[in-house]
């Protein structure tokens, strides 16, 4: 337990990106996630927009700018469809607080935490979207989780590969 | 009551985001008359502006993908993959000459049908102009079954426009901003597209379903539909010409919700999943576009004599099928097609034989006997009279299909079909 525990000063520590970095990753995120179904098909098992929140929510740790990157990406992907925006918005925003408030208390240094992270927040997205749709708005909607267990898989795959890349940009003392 | 503030300004925080979210939720959703909920498809100024923002932002790293994809495809195949260019080529070629032949046969047919269709008030729209778009992105949802174009309103694109590709349909344009559009595809779920399936003539409306394909909805159980049935578009949504490809039937299945009622699903003709280049219908109108014209006109000339050959064949077989509906014994059912008399050119003066009667006797033209009255009424029928008249064929005159054993007295099943057809030719 204690090596999932964050007990040392660099384990606490805040990481920092270039502005370029901040702007050009989700938006890289954004555009990724409306061209590659073109080229995938109906395979569509990821999220990109929630990997990149819940990484930089994990590495900046911090509440508030978690859930307004999170709720930001996602009110940009519900533009993007013909459904109501705001629906992935709360779900990411309420990703961003968690994961921002769970990189607070833990290793986010340790690559078997963040895909479990990633597999457990996707899930948790896909639920939040679901209540959404059915209990809030009452609307009609054929839900398939298998599907979502698939897409909570595919995150942490690209979790696993994203997470170092990303890592090596951070501004370092 | 700062120290309260500062203590919980993270979940203080996040209630009013999530607040004014669920508050910008509320004002997009509608109740409907069947006590449901339905997204306002009219979107208000405030989140098109949104939608617009938002496909700003994307459409243009989008298209500078797609463009460089495009760059290399082209690179690849236009100097690289050229095996069997050649070869490809010349089929091409001889498929090209076969449909300018076909097409100048099916011209007549085409023009005939445009002329009943003006005299009874009812035309036919024809595909006018179309506007070939790219499509270079999607939602990047599973849910929302949408994907984008790189041409908008200044290229003349309106909302519910028609989106087809040469296969068959693929969606309406359903937002249209300055240099893109926004474009729902048959198969999502509040698509609505009205069909009809070729052989059996059965019409419903086409839509998506949860696992992305397209179904027909709303149609009563009927044995009649069967895989592999070709579905077209109906003509009825406003959207959508008649007879364009839609796909062909995959299965039947059970409606769940009402037991009489079933969901044909369809494999669509167009392939969703991959779109690339697609055609928007700008307009349609009743004739044929200048570009058919010159098609056809084009065909005419590079293929003249072939085409008049065709034609004729096309007249005479018209010809031979009037005949044999108004006048069967014309027919020599022992001939094929093509060897009729009627169809014989080198005699001018045809006259067809009467058929040979099956059992001759003194009323068949050319006996040398007159009937007597008398001696036909105190006949006996022989025995094999019945089977003799079930031997004729129907499609022979009514002379040679008359009982001619018993002319007085014909069986009194016969009779009053007999007067049920003299009775309308005495009251004109």
């Amino acid at each position: 337990m204690s090596v999932l525990t964050a007990n040392t000063r660099r384990d606490l520590e805040v990481h920092r990106y270039p502005l370029l970095v901040y702007v050009m990753v989700p938006l890289a995120a954004l555009v990724l996630q409306a061209w590659l179904p073109r080229v995938v098909g109906r395979f569509v098992w990821f999220d990109l927009p929630l990997v990149v929140t819940i990484y930089f929510a994990l590495g900046r740790r911090s509440p508030i700018q978690g859930m307004l990157m999170g709720g930001g990406l996602g009110l940009f992907e519900d533009a993007l469809t013909h459904h109501a925006i705001g629906v992935n918005g709360i779900a990411k925003t309420v990703a961003g607080f968690l994961a921002a408030s769970v990189g607070v208390r833990i290793d986010v240094e340790n690559q078997t935490i963040r895909v479990l992270l990633n597999f457990s927040l996707s899930l948790l997205c896909s639920g939040i979207y679901l209540f959404i749709n059915r209990a809030l708005l009452g609307l009609e909607l054929d839900w398939s989780w298998l599907t979502e267990l698939f897409k909570a898989v595919g995150n942490s795959v690209i979790a696993l590969i994203l997470f170092p890349i990303l890592d090596r940009v951070q501004i370092r003392d | 009551m700062e120290s309260f503030f500062s203590r919980y300004r993270n979940i203080l925080v996040l209630l009013a985001v999530l607040v004014a979210q669920i508050v910008g939720l509320a004002v997009q959703v509608r109740r409907v008359d069947s006590g449901g909920s339905s997204l306002d498809i009219s979107d208000g100024s405030g989140v098109r502006l949104i939608r617009m923002w938002a496909n700003a932002l994307v459409t243009p790293p989008e298209r500078l993908i797609h463009s460089s994809k495009l760059g290399a495809d082209s690179v690849w195949n236009d100097y690289v993959d050229l095996r069997h260019v050649r070869e490809q080529n010349q089929q091409l070629q001889q498929t090209i000459d076969r449909l300018r032949l076909e097409q100048a046969s099916l011209l007549e047919d085409a023009r005939q049908g445009q002329r009943l269709q003006g005299l009874l008030n009812f035309q036919e729209k024809y595909i006018y102009s179309t506007v070939a778009a790219q499509a270079i992105g999607s939602s990047g949802s599973d849910q929302s079954r949408v994907f984008y174009l790189d041409k908008g309103s200044i290229d003349g694109l309106k909302q519910d426009m028609a989106v087809i590709t040469p296969d068959g349909i693929v969606g309406k344009v359903r937002e249209v901003y300055p240099r893109s559009a926004q474009v729902l595809a048959i198969n999502d779920e509040t698509s609505g597209a009205g069909v009809i399936l070729e052989s059996t003539r059965i019409r419903g409306i086409l839509r998506g379903n949860a696992a992305g394909q397209p179904q027909i909805v709303g149609i009563l159980a009927d044995q009649r539909i069967q895989p592999g049935e070709t579905v077209l578009t109906a003509g009825g949504d406003q959207v959508f010409p008649r007879g364009l490809p839609v796909g062909v039937v995959e299965k039947v299945v059970r409606d769940p919700e009402r037991d009489s009622f079933i969901h044909v699903i369809v494999k669509p003709a167009a392939h969703l999943d991959r779109l690339d280049e697609v055609l928007v219908i700008t307009s349609t109108e009743p004739r044929f576009s200048q570009q058919e014209e010159q098609d056809v006109a084009t065909s005419d000339q590079l293929k003249g004599p072939e085409v008049a050959e065709i034609k004729q064949q096309a007249e005479q077989k018209k010809a031979a099928a009037i005949m044999a509906e108004h006048l069967p014994g014309l027919i020599d059912p022992t001939l094929p097609p093509d060897k009729q008399p009627l169809l014989d050119n080198t005699n001018p003066n045809l006259v067809a034989k009467p058929p040979l009667p099956l059992h001759p006797d003194r009323f068949t033209p050319g006996s040398a006997t007159t009937p007597v009255p008398d001696a036909v009424d105190n006949d006996a029928a022989p025995e094999d009279t019945p089977k003799a008249n079930t031997a004729v064929k129907p499609k022979t005159s009514t002379a040679a299909s008359a009982p001619t054993q018993k002319p007085a007295k014909p069986k009194s099943a016969t009779e009053p079909d007999a007067k049920q057809q003299k009775i309308p030719q005495r009251n004109p």
